[in-house]
């Protein structure tokens, strides 16, 4: 095996190391002029994108395309799709971070192709977009800017449900270059974009723009770097500024000593920036060291995270810093123990002694030594050498006593992934940084969406990961492409997922929908476990029926709702009523929003299903709801013709009758004895009539509507009472008898305060006993007299009880009534 | 996956991190517009002073109608299932969007979740255009440290009146998220029919939780298994007991509830907490409390962070008054001791270090004095009495006619209309309902007093099922053919002892307690599950109960056994399910833990359609008991909301009259 030099390739900038790696050779036809295409790659060595330019001139040959068309590739070149491409000028290409391809079109529309298949989801930008045409876009992982013809900037930040947002004002003038720092990277939190404008920059965010103060302007190109801490700036004469994201401090400056305006400005990585000619590079590290890189034809650049990604027609090359762990293990000259132990296992290898001497001497730093390889073998990315660091650390973790292998095991099965993806005919060169950002889940996501379902199979178990979505894409995938007859496929794809754990057939039954093939839908929806799952594509294919009592099954009420409103609107009221009927929580549903929304519903259900009584208490209500008497009395007229037949509600009926009679009567009581009768109670009614000293009145309402005597009575002395009206109490208690005994009279009195009137009560309450008459003269203060109800009585011991509590002359008077017993009883 | 101990705490805290997290989402200052409803349930997690750190500038109660363009940024609260919310919502923006001074940055926070019903109807409305919905997965909020409420103020409406199930779905969501949590309830069981729905729909979430895709604990399996520090969930259906919700509570906390109405553990009170006691003397309804002049009311919050409060909030209002007492005594020695000039600086400093405590001792003890007196004019009244006499009556089960005369005398002194129909409810749901001729009398008169479109609210009672005609003779209703279809209470009252003649409220020594007398049924039920030598024991006690199954309890049956006769005989479905895990996850967890004991476990017992305080003291006596009995389980009382006698009225009492309000 001819292993390259692990150093080939590395290139000294200042004091630090980059490497360039070449990924795949033989990328591109060597016709295809990527001068004259619109290029743009995703973030983590995801797909590209090409769309040739047509502001530029081509070269007509006979058997290429003619026709325009993106064109989707694998970054060793694989052709994965081609999207024909009729819908007007692109202005903005761009990828978001889950690797959907946006394009924005002059127009304003923006596209979101969601898969690799063409399959897309389009959105306006609006806020004038189709007037002024947008100029161009610039994209970030999870949303984009563009900027219009009329110099505003708009920006969405999430491609689900976008809201496309006009930032804030700026001065006029010519936009010469524009950048954006991305909401996570960025102060505020929010996206902003910076802008040159004459001789300086601005920074603009939602709600205003900053000049930065900036004069030596124009500045042509603008570039962030990939964690926003800093920006990099080309001047007009030709000069790389590299200055802190919020321009207070300035870092290096490097003359170009070009005349030529370089057509790109990236960043390579946070500690390097890269300024591209047509077939020259440039690499400017920290203090305005550099590298230059010549090349024979046109390079196209395409930043990511950790490094730059340069395509040549024959070449696919990654240029980043030289990890701190490679470094330490390869540099000239290294002495660091891991270089060290790498070469004992070569040393091993050779049966040479010298490699026990090579770990005695790093004995005391080994465990170091070892963790160094194993990172450094992850940023290797010829096998050889990861083959190599892998062994060194595996045979110094043997030397060591106690040592944690996770590390160690972890990146045997991060190298087998890497390599397996990077392998050209999947073509995704990830590098070890971009793998743990991108994420083994997403990783995953990336192989579906370009139908390696065996790999992407294969990685899930072996990194022990969910495996539906993989079996879900593939059946519908089979759905959309196959052949076959429904009955075939429904049976391929079954007999393949059954018993697979978490399996969503509504989403495979969807596409087979999608696809125009409704049975085939209906068939493999019957394998969905999830009801409520089922219930959109139930509706969209018309199920209602089904749809509504899938919905009732799932227990959602959400959903019950949501097809109870779709089936409203567009089914006939009776076939509404009678889809629901038999299906009790609909029924209750469809009541409970009714109630709330639409009292008209409500009364047609209740009359579909001849329930009277709801009906006559719906009418009721509206009755409440009414101001005037008159549409009052209507409304209970309507409510007591709907029971007049039926011969169960009588109740209810005779209480409408009542409601009604009651409504007149007040009606002509205000008429003379003024308002605020309206919307009392009977009684309440009573007690009013009562209070204003219109006793007659009141008694002839309490015979119209017979209520007790009882009642009568007690409203009578609470209204009296209320009124504090003494005498009329007083005049009451010349009566006989009382049908509610004179108790009440002499508590209501009492707790009113009156206990001159409340004590005239007392020798009315003949069926109490003689010491709660006693108690009764006494919380009316009156011990005289509760003495001589003792003294009637012959209670001795009462009267000595109530002589304790006596003072003054009422003592002798006790005294008095005491003797007058005590002979007695003698 | 986390498998940790359920704590209250933590699920206030969880909900509070995720609104500020929702807040810091909408950048600078914004207005706030939030359901009046939730606003108190916030309250009982976040503070506003967080809520204004967090760029709060105002707040405005959506049902208000009266957000302004004082902030370009606007963030609306509401929960997504109240339609009527999500209409109101939609007109606020549609104004917001016409007013058009500035252009408004408009956000939607869905409580719980977002639905297809709310966003069909902003949709309609033509409000979504460009709105930014975000949801707010709050469903459980601490209201105690062992009480966790879903808060949904009208759920004991829609699940009884409406039969609208949102609720159950939302209590089996929130269930839910505490079994991807804390691992499966290993066994559910439970009593009525929509705890039979509940039990079900979890059921049908767990299975379609392993069939989705987007639930994964990262590295275990797809499986939930069982839960090792969760031992069992307990659902009650409310519509099992209506009765104990329908007496009147008799602890503190209830009485506080009875007499001013917690919400969000919060009450409201004359700030002089005098005069205000109206009940005895209340005049029908021509001049409502608070209509003429307003006098000052102050919020006080009662929660367990107050230790006096705690101390007394579940003990017998009868022996509140001592209990204050004492305290105040012992604050008088702590003050009168306080070191004079002489004594050492060392006694002086510790003095003055305790004096911070003893001031806030203070303050409290006078606030509950105060509270205390208050209720005490309620319960020495002469209404009071009467009150009570009718509900010992029916719970005891003498002849429930006897008290007719009280309750028409009641009616014509126009005592507040809630408190009568409770006691025509609770007569009707013990006593298998009323004989027609009664309740129609009843019924002309609540109407003759209380107003004609009372109608209305007697229609909506008997379609809760809290106001019947009885079918058959009261005591020995027919029997029962379908089982569950109503209470048998004759039987049941022997069988669970559901009236003690003796109870001792200073030193408790049944659950009986809380109401001097009538036991909670429900609660019963909840020993029935884990109490069961106590409840055998007192079958023993009583000679002549007809409890046969009763020797049959030990220590190591599970679910209902040995008193499923009983429960059979109450209303609603029966249920008691296992969960298992796959069996190999949970074999190798055996072997992980050891098959652990119960002790200390978690027990939720979840009250469907809400839960009483009274019944709340109750169940903590059953917790303390269980410490006693050796057999320590962590209580953990979940429900749809708090709710009180009263509460369940309101639910039915007609809106509106015809003087136009």
């Amino acid at each position: 095996m001819s292993a390259s030099k692990p150093m080939s390739g590395w290139d000294k900038v200042g004091d630090r190391f980059y490497r360039k790696v070449q990924l795949y050779t033989a990328v591109f036809d060597t016709e295809l002029e990527l001068e004259n295409y619109l290029v743009a790659g995703a973030p983590y060595s995801g797909a590209l994108a090409f769309h040739r330019n047509e502001n530029k001139l081509q070269t007509v040959r006979s058997g290429s395309t003619a026709k325009a068309a993106i064109d989707i590739y694998s970054c060793a070149g694989k052709l994965l799709r081609r999207i024909n491409w009729d819908k007007g000028a692109i202005k903005g290409l761009g990828w978001s971070e889950d690797e959907k391809l946006i394009v924005v079109t002059e127009d304003g529309t923006v596209r979101v192709y969601y898969d690799f298949q063409g399959d897309f989801i389009p959105f306006n930008l609006a806020h004038g977009a189709d007037e002024h045409g947008v100029i161009s876009c610039r994209f970030w992982s999870t949303g984009f800017v563009a900027l219009l013809g009329n110099n505003e900037f708009v920006t969405v930040s999430k491609y689900e449900e976008p809201r496309p947002k006009v930032l804030a004002a700026h001065p006029e003038g010519e936009i010469h270059c524009w950048t954006l720092i991305a909401p996570g990277d960025s102060l505020s939190r929010s996206v902003e974009v910076l802008f040159a404008i004459d001789r300086t920059v601005f920074v603009l965010d939602a709600t205003e723009a900053e000049d930065r103060g900036l004069d030596r302007g124009p500045f042509r190109h603008l570039a962030v770097s990939p964690n926003g801490k800093f920006v990099a700036l080309y001047t007009d004469d030709g000069k790389v500024w590299v200055v802190s994201s919020d321009f207070q401090n300035r870092f290096s400056e490097y003359d170009t000593r070009v005349k030529t305006l370089p057509k790109d400005l990236h960043w390579c990585g946070n500690n390097a920036v890269i300024v591209a000619w047509e077939d020259e590079v440039h690499l400017i590290g920290p203090n305005g060291a550099s590298s230059k890189y010549y090349y024979d034809n046109w390079v196209q650049l395409v930043p990511d995270i950790d490094g730059i990604r340069l395509f040549t027609n024959d070449a696919c090359e990654f240029i980043q810093r030289v990890p701190d762990s490679v470094e330490e293990v390869f540099r000239l000259g290294s002495t660091s123990p891991a270089s060290v132990l790498l070469d004992a296992v070569e040393q091993l290898e050779q049966k040479s002694p010298k490699a026990d001497d090579d770990i005695q001497m790093i004995r005391s730093n080994l465990d170091e030594a070892v963790d160094t390889c194993v990172k450094a073998a992850g940023h290797e990315y010829d096998v050889h050498w990861q083959k190599q660091l892998m062994k060194a650390a595996s045979l110094g973790k043997s030397v060591l006593d106690l040592y944690n292998s996770d590390e160690f095991v972890e990146m045997c099965e991060t190298l087998r992934v890497l390599n397996a993806v990077r392998f050209y005919e999947i073509g995704i060169p990830l590098s070890y940084e971009q793998y743990l950002r991108l994420t083994p889940e997403r990783l995953i996501e990336r192989l579906i969406n370009r139908q390696e379902y065996l790999l992407a199979l294969k990685l899930s178990d072996f990194l022990h990961l969910p495996t539906e979505r993989i079996y879900v894409h593939w059946a519908s995938q089979k759905v959309k492409v196959s052949l076959d007859s429904d009955d075939a496929i429904c049976r391929i794809i079954v007999q393949k997922l059954n018993g697979k754990k978490g399996i969503s057939f509504e989403e495979i039954a969807q596409a087979a929908y999608d696809e125009g093939r409704a049975k085939l839908a209906t068939e493999l929806l019957n394998y969905e476990p999830r009801a409520g799952k089922q219930v959109p594509l139930l509706l969209n294919m018309k199920e209602d029926v089904i749809a509504l009592d899938k919905a009732v099954e799932s227990g959602d009420p959400d959903l019950v709702y949501s097809v109870l409103l779709q089936l409203k609107k567009k089914l006939p009221l009776a076939s509404f009523f009678r889809t629901i009927n038999g299906r009790p929580v609909a029924t209750a549903l469809v009541q409970a929003l009714a109630a709330d929304q639409d009292k008209e519903l409500l009364k047609d259900l209740f009359y579909q299903d001849d329930r009277r009584d709801d009906g006559c208490n719906l009418l009721f209500d509206e009755a409440l709801a009414q101001k005037v008497l008159s549409a009052r009395l209507e409304k209970l007229k309507l409510a007591a013709k709907l029971l007049q037949d039926s011969k169960e509600n009588t109740f209810q009926a005779k209480c409408i009758d009542e409601t009604q009679r009651l409504l007149k009567i007040q009606d002509a009581i205000e008429k003379d004895a003024g308002p605020g009768f309206t919307g009392l109670s009977v009684n309440e009614t009573i007690f009013k009539l009562v209070r204003i000293g219109q006793l007659k009145r009141a008694q002839r309402v309490q015979s119209e509507f017979k209520v007790p005597e009882k009642s009568f009575w007690w409203i009578r002395l609470r209204a009296l009472v209320s009124k504090r009206d003494w005498i009329e109490l007083e005049e009451m208690a010349k009566v006989k008898r009382s049908p509610i005994s004179w108790e009440p009279f002499y508590n209501e009195i009492l707790a009113a305060g009156n206990t001159r009137t409340a004590s005239l009560f007392i020798p009315k309450c003949t069926g109490l006993t003689v010491s709660d008459r006693i108690e009764m003269w006494l919380k009316c203060g009156l011990i005289v007299r509760a003495g001589e109800e003792a003294l009637k009585a012959k209670d001795l011991g009462a009267l000595h009880d109530l002589k304790s509590k006596a003072a003054g002359n009422t003592v002798g008077e006790l005294d008095r009534m005491i003797a007058q017993l005590a002979p007695t009883k003698r | 996956m986390a498998r940790t101990v359920l704590e209250a705490s933590e699920i206030g805290e969880k909900a509070r991190r995720d609104l500020l997290l929702l807040l810091e989402g909408v950048r600078g200052k914004k207005n706030l517009v939030i359901e009046k409803g939730l606003a108190g349930t916030l309250g009982l997690f976040v503070k506003f002073s967080t809520l204004q750190e967090y760029g709060v500038d105002k707040v405005f109660f959506l049902e208000n109608d009266n957000v302004d363009s004082s902030q370009k940024n606007i963030v609306f609260l509401a929960r997504s299932d109240n339609l009527n919310e999500v209409h109101a919502i939609a007109s606020q923006i549609k104004r917001l969007r016409q007013s058009g001074q500035t252009e408004h940055e408009i956000s939607i926070f869905w409580v719980p979740r977002r639905t297809l019903v709310s966003d069909q109807i902003l949709e309609e409305e033509g409000a979504l255009g460009d709105v930014n919905v975000s949801e707010y997965p709050l469903y459980f909020v601490p209201v105690a440290e062992d009480i966790l409420s879903l808060e949904l103020e009208n759920s004991f409406r829609d699940l009884y009146l409406r039969k609208d199930p949102t609720c159950i779905f939302t209590a089996a969501k929130a269930l839910m998220l505490l079994q991807q949590h804390h691992g499966l309830f290993p066994r559910i069981t439970g009593k009525g029919n929509n705890a039979k729905r509940l039990a079900d729909l979890l059921m049908r979430m767990r299975s379609e939780l392993t069939a989705s895709s987007d639930f994964r604990p990262s590295g275990a399996g797809y499986e939930l298994t069982p839960s090792n520090t969760i031992e069992s969930l307990i659902i009650i259906d409310r519509e099992v007991d209506f009765p104990s919700a329908l007496l009147t509570q008799l602890t503190y906390e209830g009485l506080v509830d009875e007499c001013f109405g917690i919400e969000s553990n919060q009450i409201e009170v004359d700030s002089s907490v005098v005069g205000t006691a109206s009940n005895t003397t209340s005049q029908g309804s021509s001049s409502g409390p608070g209509s003429a002049s307003q006098p000052l009311r102050k919020k006080i919050i009662l929660d367990g962070t107050e230790s006096l409060f705690k101390s007394i909030r579940d003990t017998n209002f009868a022996v509140v008054p001592q209990v204050l007492n004492s305290v105040a005594r012992r604050l008088q020695n702590t003050y009168e001791n306080r070191p004079t000039a002489s004594k050492t600086t060392a006694e002086l400093r510790e003095f003055v270090s305790k004096l911070p405590s003893y001031q806030s001792e203070q303050t409290s003890l006078k606030l509950h004095t105060n509270i205390a007196e208050e209720i005490q004019k309620f319960t020495q009244s002469e209404i009071f009495t009467r009150i009570l006499e009718v509900q010992q009556t029916v719970a005891e089960e003498l002849d429930p006619t006897s008290q007719h005369d009280t309750i028409d005398e009641l009616i014509s002194r126009a005592i507040s209309l809630p408190t009568v129909l409770r006691l025509l409810c609770l007569e009707s749901t013990m006593c298998n309902g009323l004989r027609p001729r009664d309740l129609d009398a009843f019924k002309r008169a609540i109407l003759h007093a209380y107003g004609p479109q009372h109608l209305l609210t007697l229609s909506r009672l008997e379609k809760m099922g809290l106001l019947s005609t009885r079918s058959g003779s009261a005591f020995t209703p027919a029997p029962l053919s379908k089982s569950g279809s109503g209470t048998n209470y004759s039987y049941v009252r022997k069988a669970l002892h559901l009236y003690m003649r003796e109870v001792n409220e200073a030193k408790p020594d049944d659950i009986a307690y809380v109401y001097s007398g009538p036991v909670p049924l429900s609660v019963r039920l909840v020993q029935c599950v884990l109490q069961k030598q106590y409840l055998a024991s007192l079958s023993n006690k009583h000679p002549g109960a007809t409890n046969a199954a009763a020797s049959g309890a030990t220590a190591l049956s599970q679910g209902w056994r040995p008193f499923e006769e009983a429960v059979k005989q109450i209303k609603g479905a029966t249920f008691d399910e296992v969960q298992r895990g796959e069996e190999k996850a949970v074999r190798a967890k055996q072997i992980l833990n050891g098959s652990g004991s119960t002790e200390g476990k978690t027990v939720l017992v979840f009250y469907l359609g809400g839960i009483s305080r009274a019944e709340v003291a109750a169940l903590r006596f059953v917790g303390k008991r269980l410490v006693d009995e050796g057999r320590r389980r962590n209580l953990v009382i979940c429900t749809t909301g708090m709710v009180s006698g009263n509460d369940m009225m309101k639910a039915a009492i007609a809106e509106r009259d015809f003087g136009g309000r």
